[in-house]
């Protein structure tokens, strides 16, 4: 039930931040200035910040697909459990390196 | 729905899903990794969205996020057992709204290559 709830959640939230993306891209059509400036704000480190919260939920929705997926085809299913736990620590620890590298 | 379309559906969702982690990594280490304080100028956007490989892999990166999006909300509209005339109307709408999203994302990077 965790699993289902991060997986929807997480898929929520994505989707969400698909169009914050594309509506911020818009700024790019206003020309050098408003882009470059607008890239000021975006470099602050609370922005930076909420790449981690990003970078987590894009790891742990497509880690947790790919269980899923598997679990799908009808493999792994007695190791469903062990997997999502092995998906939930390989992206926390995975968002952290990715974090460490992008500063 | 019956059975088979349904698996259908399935299939399409993993498959968009794991060009997904392609596609989005691809995405994320061109526009963020390879850029200075990880983000691009837009003098850099322009001229990596002008290389016809970087244009057509973030079109079809655009096309499948969208895809595998609309499918999403789609499974978890579809757990609330809409009435099957309910279905038609939520996949229309669903069908409307991601081809609207490809066309607006599609327009912004056509504009910013061509500004």
């Amino acid at each position: 039930m965790l699993a289902f709830m991060i997986h929807r959640l997480s898929g929520i939230g994505l989707v969400a931040y698909l169009y914050l993306h594309l509506i911020l891209l818009n700024k790019l059509r206003q020309g050098p200035e408003a882009w470059d400036s607008f890239l000021q704000i975006m470099r602050s480190p609370s922005v930076m910040a909420s790449d981690a919260v990003l970078l987590f939920g894009i790891l742990i929705h497509g880690l947790n697909g790919l269980r899923l997926t598997l679990i799908g085809f009808g493999t792994f299913l007695p190791w469903q459990r062990v997997l999502f736990w092995f998906s939930l620590t390989i992206a926390a620890a995975l968002t952290i390196l990715g974090m460490l590298a992008m500063h | 729905m019956n059975i088979s379309r349904s698996r259908w559906v399935w299939l399409l969702q993993a498959a968009s899903g794991a060009a997904l982690v392609l596609l989005l990594s691809l995405h994320w280490v061109a526009q963020h990794y390879l850029a200075s304080e990880g983000l691009r100028s837009f003098v850099d956007v322009a001229a990596y969205l002008k290389q016809p490989l970087a244009f057509t892999l973030e079109i079809a990166f655009l096309i499948v996020v969208s895809l595998h999006a609309m499918l999403g909300i789609r499974a978890i509209l579809l757990d609330l057992n809409l009435k099957p005339e309910y279905q038609r109307a939520l996949d229309i709408s669903l069908w409307f709204i991601g081809i609207v999203t490809v066309l607006y994302g599609f327009q912004l990077v056509w504009q910013i290559i061509h500004l």
